[in-house]
């Protein structure tokens, strides 16, 4: 038996390296687009106020180099908006439809906003990009419209409440250009009581090979007011941020055939746009925001090396339309969500 | 292994002691220059060694063997899910339920034997919920493919479903048709028959493939054009019944969608004005996507990627042809791709045959398309 002991243990020695080979090929796995919670992590550079934003359902905080965790209902938390002081509006997503939320930063709700779910099937509705006004007394968002006449019909529109009282019947401050084309989104509530937002259209006109959706920055001085197009559709630009001085507009703007998106930004003069600088190239810039002092832009992009690496949060110190920065990147291995803009606070 | 710390270096016997002998020797030790016990100690040490160092190296390739096979099998353990599904997924017989039953049931073109031949391949994909019998699901994408080596480019060729063409199983009906009536045969007879471009390769893919793709990846990053919203979009994927409905929202601009959401983005037309056309462009977005993503991708990912697609793609290339057309995906770039979706006039119109929404084609336009990107 004693004779057996050697061979035997050889024989366990051999098949724990097989079963050791088996488990260091496990570990070669790519794990580069696998990411991290925030709390997990550290911001490579400390940027002064608080910035709030949302990864995977979750919404987070970051203070100086620290992230914590904001710890609100446990629902599907995709976006957050700048609140009235000390406050955020949040977005949860529940499926069939989307709730809009006052939140402290403790994450207890203050006040729920919006309800958009129902029993009936068709009457559950979307509503994203919560934007208060800078009086704070109207809250405007964008919610879907569906055509009565054919359900397959539906577009976003821009609408407004009391947010005293959001359940009052809602003011239509836009109404899509055309059927099945995206709709209106992202509305910038502004002092004179007008909002700037993203239109979403079809060019008509597009050959083979051409993107032929497209959108533009439109201003709109009251709901039946004639829009005012800030931007060509040749410069298929979104997602507007108002910086705090209210005379520079941050956006990102994408050329379709090459999916190639670059942050620009432009004067503001109350009615048109200056020319607009790039002040960051690629790869896919997303949901800009202005910090509170309005010198710099903070905005989500990938790894600039790597477009298809997750959204980070990044950047650009000192970007004016004259003067563009060098683009920093501020968190490493997390995956924030793309669709809103950080709130970032003084 | 005593005996090696007992008689080390000695020339060998040859009997193979065992711990016995080796306790002799041991208890039998001279002191240093005593006569004949010595020589005979040393005689026997001798012969001994011999036995030992033949012993050694016998052991010695076991070992080695041993562990060799056995890190051998570990790798073939972890990598069995990908020579599993490599089989699976290759080497398909151009044919389908009527193969047979028309005159050109296998690409036209033969296999490309040089490596810097422009090729083309079909790639078919299929909404293969149980709204479908698994071998008659329609081909809700058809792509055309041209791959050219030498120059390095890539062309992307959309083919809108309801295209109302001649089927090469017969008769006329829409082109997604043809593989749920004849499988890969007639859809591959069909679009070289109506489109006149000879086919060397086809490649089809399930949805449950693709959401199990993205998922491996850990998500795709897309630019979504516009607002999709979709009150009727098909909740097929998972649970009873494949007729239900669900809304669904994907937000504009730069996002990271996961398997069920790229699923989502790619597959909705009902709130899009251009319809299937959208839904061909933001296709052919997501490959490219998906392109970018698979080449962080690593060999030690390969099984868990190509396990998940298994049963969800299938082609008729040999895993040979495969292996060597995968270095090329790597060689291009975004640039390097041109992507062709018809829209509209002046290539067809739409119309209503039999209660169906169709597509007329206007030839003599696409065939002008066709061979400027296609020649020869």
């Amino acid at each position: 038996m004693r004779r057996l002991l050697p061979p035997l243990a050889v024989m366990a020695l051999m098949a724990i390296f097989g079963f050791a080979v088996y488990s260091i090929l496990g570990t070669l796995k790519s794990n580069k687009h696998l990411s991290t919670k925030p709390t997990q992590s550290q911001a490579l550079v400390a940027l002064p106020g608080r910035i709030v934003l949302v990864q995977a359902g979750n919404i987070y905080s970051l203070t100086n180099l620290t992230f914590t965790q904001i710890k609100a209902p446990a629902y599907d938390w995709v976006q957050v908006e700048t609140g009235p002081p000390g406050e955020i509006l949040a977005v949860a997503d529940f499926g069939m439809y989307s709730n809009v939320y006052l939140l402290n930063y403790q994450g207890q709700v203050v006040r729920q906003l919006l309800s958009e779910g129902s029993s009936q099937y068709f009457s559950n509705h979307w509503a994203y990009y919560p934007r208060v006004s800078p009086g704070g007394s109207t809250l405007f968002y964008s919610w879907d419209w569906v055509d009565p006449g054919s359900a397959y019909n539906v577009d976003f529109q821009i609408q407004a409440v009391p947010f005293a009282n959001p359940s009052a019947r809602a003011v239509v401050w836009s109404l899509p250009g055309l059927y099945y084309q995206g709709g209106d989104v992202e509305p910038i509530p502004l002092a004179n009581g007008g909002i700037i937002y993203a239109k979403y259209a079809v060019d008509s006109a597009a050959g083979p090979g051409d993107g032929s959706t497209y959108s533009q920055l439109v201003y709109a001085s009251s709901p039946s007011a004639n829009l005012v197009y800030l931007t060509s559709p040749g410069q298929n630009c979104a997602e507007p941020a108002l910086s705090p001085s209210g005379t520079e507009i941050a956006m990102v703007c994408t050329t379709n055939t090459l999916q190639t998106t670059t942050l620009q930004v432009a004067s503001w003069n109350g009615t048109s746009l200056g020319t607009p600088v790039v002040i960051s190239s690629g790869p896919e810039p997303a949901s800009p925001t202005w910090s509170p002092d309005g010198k710099s832009v903070l905005y989500l992009n990938t790894l600039l090396t790597d477009k298809s690496s997750p959204f980070q949060l990044w950047w650009v110190p000192k970007a004016t339309s004259a003067r563009p920065g060098v683009p920093q990147q501020v968190t490493t291995g997390l995956n924030f969500t793309a669709t809103s803009p950080p709130v970032w606070t003084p | 292994m005593i005996a090696q710390i007992t008689v080390p270096g000695r020339p060998g016997g040859d009997l193979a002691p065992g711990p016995s002998q080796v306790g002799r020797v041991q208890s039998g030790g001279m002191p240093a220059g005593t006569g004949p016990r010595r020589r005979r100690a040393g005689l026997k040490s001798h012969q001994s060694s011999f036995s030992w160092g033949r012993h050694r190296a016998l052991v010695a390739a076991l070992l080695v063997v041993g562990f060799g096979l056995s890190g051998v099998s570990g790798v073939v353990a972890y990598f069995l899910p990908a020579i599993s599904a490599a089989f699976s997924i290759t080497g398909h017989p151009t044919s389908g339920p009527a193969a047979g039953k028309h005159p050109i049931s296998t690409p036209s073109a033969a296999p490309v034997t040089n490596s810097s031949q422009p090729f083309n391949v079909l790639l078919l994909g299929s909404d293969n919920d149980t709204k479908f019998q698994a071998n008659h699901v329609l081909a809700q994408t058809m792509i055309l493919v041209r791959v050219n080596p030498q120059a390095h480019t890539v062309v992307m060729f959309s083919i809108p479903r309801d295209l109302w063409v001649p089927i090469a199983g017969g008769g006329t009906a829409k082109i997604d048709s043809a593989y749920s009536d004849g499988g890969a045969a007639d859809a591959v007879a069909t679009v070289e028959n109506n489109f006149g471009v000879a086919i060397n390769y086809w490649v089809w893919i399930g949805l449950g493939g693709l959401v199990q793709l993205v998922n491996d990846l850990h998500g795709v990053n897309v630019v979504a054009q516009m607002p999709i919203l979709d009150d009727e979009y098909p909740s097929d994927l998972t649970g009873a019944n494949p007729y239900l409905q669900a809304r669904i929202a994907i937000l504009p601009g730069p996002q990271r969608l996961g398997g069920v959401a790229a699923l989502e983005y790619v597959r909705s037309r009902h709130g899009d004005v251009l319809s299937d056309i959208a839904r061909s462009q933001k296709q052919q977005q997501l490959l490219l996507d998906i392109k970018a993503s698979a080449a962080d991708a690593s060999l030690a990912d390969v099984p868990t990627i190509a396990g998940s697609l298994g049963s969800s793609v299938k082609t008729d290339m040999s895993i040979t042809q495969v292996t060597s057309l995968l270095p090329l995906a790597k060689a291009y770039s975004d640039g390097q791709v041109t992507q062709v979706v018809m829209v509209g006039s002046p290539y067809f119109s739409g119309t209503t045959i039999g209660g169906q929404d169709v597509l007329l084609p206007n030839w003599s336009a696409i065939h002008g398309l066709v061979a400027q990107y296609f020649p020869g």
